[in-house]
């Protein structure tokens, strides 16, 4: 428990601790004197530990403890007394940053690459560095060399060799650098500073902030000094063009060579006839390309709904990104196009706010990223069987549980459809709910009384934090005749599990229901309550079926983006 | 009051300088997240400024643990009011608990600040002594401008999760030092 505790206090300080953890800690410090002490003493370590560090990570600290100690405290104020007195003299509030300049309290996660992966109960496993030096930003008609090296539009791009058969890609390097290159090409991403280019097109934008990024190709390094150049490299030759700005060119045993707007030059085999390479799309035209192919997606996916709507075996359908951001603003309602069920349309509660669906601007999602939104639904009737089917972007897996589609009181046949926090999607429905089960919760630390006797049917984890952003199509299958609960991401099938005869339950039921949120916590621990998924949601369809493997495929096939 | 402004700067500074990390250690204890610590320690400072002439300590030999436990008041409306604006924070102490550390603190400090101050310092150093270099540097690699965890993690190769709970059972293992050095002292 100590050593739980101590964990928690470090996590705390060092900025990475979650909400639930969080409360936990405060629940402890509340009422426990000796905890506080404790805590009073991490500070004290932290504090400490900031100013030893002033000493400069090579200086011993072993003599003269005390002597350098005051050493330090002196060099450190002599600094910050000059910035105090024009702080107290003037009374402005400027010169604080001096002071900041010695300062140490940056935290672990303000300095770091480390993206916190909230809800998780184990404190020290609360980073995940995130690898990468650029991230794809779009993919136009891409075709991957390799099979086993493909990207979506969003997509972390770590240190390595990228190919592309054809299409266009355009890479955002972290140090502010834009990269389309046209297939077939070659490239091998190196940091977030330099790139190789081995062969094919490619067009480098180059902001004040990125100066100095470096592309190699053909033996050669060339620096960009500001703003655009584009370059050709085939099998036996290699141009760069100034398109705007100055690019240096270092080639070996030469001194770097200038080129400025309009330049050319060979770097190497012969100067064959003059090809203006300046043709790779730049960000402006890919956009522009992108946003009408988003269109034209987006315009099949409308005539499927149309026909999807008129499937009997649904319950209900919100093809919400189909709907005006505007109207659902002004109506706080999402339409059940379903013809089985003009019943059941959703109502926003709480602060679900409008968002872009994943046809961009020209769609809508519903966001359920504040604690109280939802969307609340009544779905009445008995079913045979269940699937659910949703297009989800999810930011983060904030709680111990994030909430797909979950039923208002889970009694006996009502699903629970959720993701929980180390990303794995989770099916379930109440088999009995009288039953009164205890069981121990790691996540609470504590032994709790469950909710009834259920299942919960996991998958692996589907998503992790290099999924962030990104939009998935994520289907679960509850299917009492065939005695298997399926879940599948993208349309391929992830999980498949039998349902044993304990926990069969063939009379389904939905009744009030909500997306995004569950509205009736059974108990009121933080880790268990807040159930909101931190992410967007712009369309969910649930059946009264089973729907096969093929079928979701296509439903996949029809709604991508 | 016969002191000029002049003279009263100098020995406010003077006073601030020794104590500035003992206020800081209160300040951040309230304020579990310590990014806008800075913020709120210039707050703190011309606050006490403005209000120096009412500081009177009873006699010079204890000036400074007089001046930390005034100035800790002082710190102690203002991180308030700081957390009040930045309600939607998620990492803050609720009131009672606020209230429970804040009086805890100070009542540590009721004697013999500045000498436990030192004598903690001390006991750190000859601790953190004890570690092997590369211990002690990724130890303090989150507090070292320019070095880092993932730093470390890219020239050694190890995990930076790995590394991340090392640095907690390095942290665990100064705080059991620390306490040991200054029970047997």
């Amino acid at each position: 428990m100590s050593e739980k505790l101590r964990n928690q206090i470090f996590a705390a300080l060092d900025g990475t601790i979650d909400a639930a953890s969080f409360d936990a800690l405060h629940r402890e410090l509340e009422t426990n004197a000796q905890s506080r002490e404790l805590y009073l003493e991490c500070v004290e370590l932290f504090e400490s530990l900031g100013e030893i560090k002033s000493t400069g990570p090579n200086l011993s600290v072993a003599s003269n403890q005390v002597a350098s100690f005051r050493s330090i405290t002196v060099r450190r104020y002599a600094l910050w007394f000059s910035a105090a007195v024009a702080v107290l003299l003037t009374c402005t509030a400027i010169a604080y940053a001096l002071g900041r300049q010695t300062s140490n309290d940056r935290s672990i996660a303000d300095r770091e690459t480390v993206h916190q992966r909230s809800g998780s109960s184990e404190v020290n496993q609360l980073e995940t560095m995130v690898a990468g030096h650029a991230s794809l930003r779009r993919a136009l008609d891409v075709h991957w060399a390799d099979e086993s090296t493909t990207y979506q539009a969003g997509d972390l791009i770590p240190e390595g060799r990228l190919s592309v058969d054809q299409g266009i890609i355009e890479l955002d390097f972290f140090c502010g650098a834009t990269v389309v290159a046209e297939g077939p090409a070659e490239l091998e991403v190196h940091s977030d500073w330099e790139l190789t280019c081995l062969s094919g097109r490619l067009r480098a934008n180059v902001p004040p902030a990125a100066r100095g990024f470096v592309i190699n190709a053909a033996e050669s390094k060339i620096v960009d000094l500001g703003t655009e150049f584009s370059l050709l490299v085939s099998k036996d030759s290699a141009q760069v063009e100034v398109i705007d700005g100055e690019v240096e060119i270092h080639q070996s045993s030469l001194n770097p060579e200038r080129l400025t707007t309009g330049q050319q030059k060979w770097l190497n085999g012969i100067h064959q006839e003059s090809t203006t390479i300046a043709e790779v799309a730049s960000s402006a035209e890919l956009e522009k390309r992108r946003a009408d192919q988003l269109r034209a997606k987006l315009s099949k996916w409308l005539d499927a709904t149309k026909q999807l709507s008129a499937d009997p075996r649904l319950i209900a359908y919100y093809p919400i990104g189909s709907e005006r951001t505007d109207k659902i603003q002004s109506d706080r309602r999402i339409s059940n196009t379903a013809v089985t069920g003009k019943a059941g349309d959703g109502f926003l509660v709480g602060s679900v706010s409008q968002s872009q669906g994943r046809f961009g601007e020209l769609s809508s999602g519903l966001e359920f990223d504040r604690p109280g939104s939802r969307v609340r639904v009544r779905l009445d009737g008995t079913f045979d069987a269940f699937t659910f089917v949703a297009w989800v972007k999810i930011d983060s897996l904030q709680h111990a549980y994030n909430a797909l589609f979950m039923a208002d009181g889970y009694e006996n046949g009502e699903p629970h459809w959720q993701i929980d926090h180390e990303g794995k999607m989770m099916l379930s429905v109440m088999v009995d709910d009288t039953a009164e089960i205890m069981h121990y919760s790691s996540f609470e630390d504590a032994m709790v009384r469950g909710a009834g006797r259920h299942r919960i049917y996991r998958t692996p984890v589907i998503w992790d934090l290099s999924k962030s952003g990104r939009w998935m199509h994520l289907v679960a299958v509850f299917d009492p005749d065939g005695g298997t609960v399926r879940q599948y991401v993208d349309g391929i099938k992830v999980d498949e599990s039998t349902i044993e005869p304990e926990w069969m339950v063939k009379q389904l039921h939905i009744g009030a229901a909500e997306i995004g949120n569950w509205g009736q916590p059974s108990r009121k621990t933080p880790g268990f309550a807040v159930r909101n998924l931190d992410g967007t949601i712009d369309e969910l369809a649930v059946y009264n079926a089973a729907l096969d493997d093929h079928k979701v495929l296509e439903l996949y096939q029809a709604g991508r983006p | 009051m016969n002191q000029s402004r002049d003279d009263q700067y100098n020995e406010f500074v003077s006073l601030l300088g020794h104590c500035e990390n003992r206020i800081r250690r209160f300040v951040r204890s309230l304020m579990i997240r310590g990014v806008e610590i800075d913020d709120v320690m210039q707050d703190v400072s011309l606050e006490c400024w403005r209000k120096f002439e009412s500081f009177s300590p009873a006699c010079d030999e204890s000036s400074n643990d007089e001046f930390v436990r005034w100035a800790c008041v002082i710190a102690r409306f203002k991180v308030l009011s700081r957390i009040r604006d930045a309600s939607r924070e998620r990492l803050v102490f609720r009131d009672e608990l606020y209230d429970l550390l804040a009086d805890q603190v100070l009542a540590d400090q009721a004697s013999h600040v500045t000498a436990k101050h030192l004598a903690h310092q001390r006991a750190l150093e000859s601790c953190l002594d004890r570690l092997p270099e590369d211990d002690r540097r990724l130890l303090l690699s989150v507090h070292v401008p320019g070095d880092s965890v993932a730093e470390i993690a890219r020239q050694t190769g190890a995990k930076a999760r790995r590394l991340y709970n090392r640095i907690n059972a390095l942290r665990g293992l100064m705080l059991d030092c620390v306490r040991s050095r200054l029970a047997s002292e």
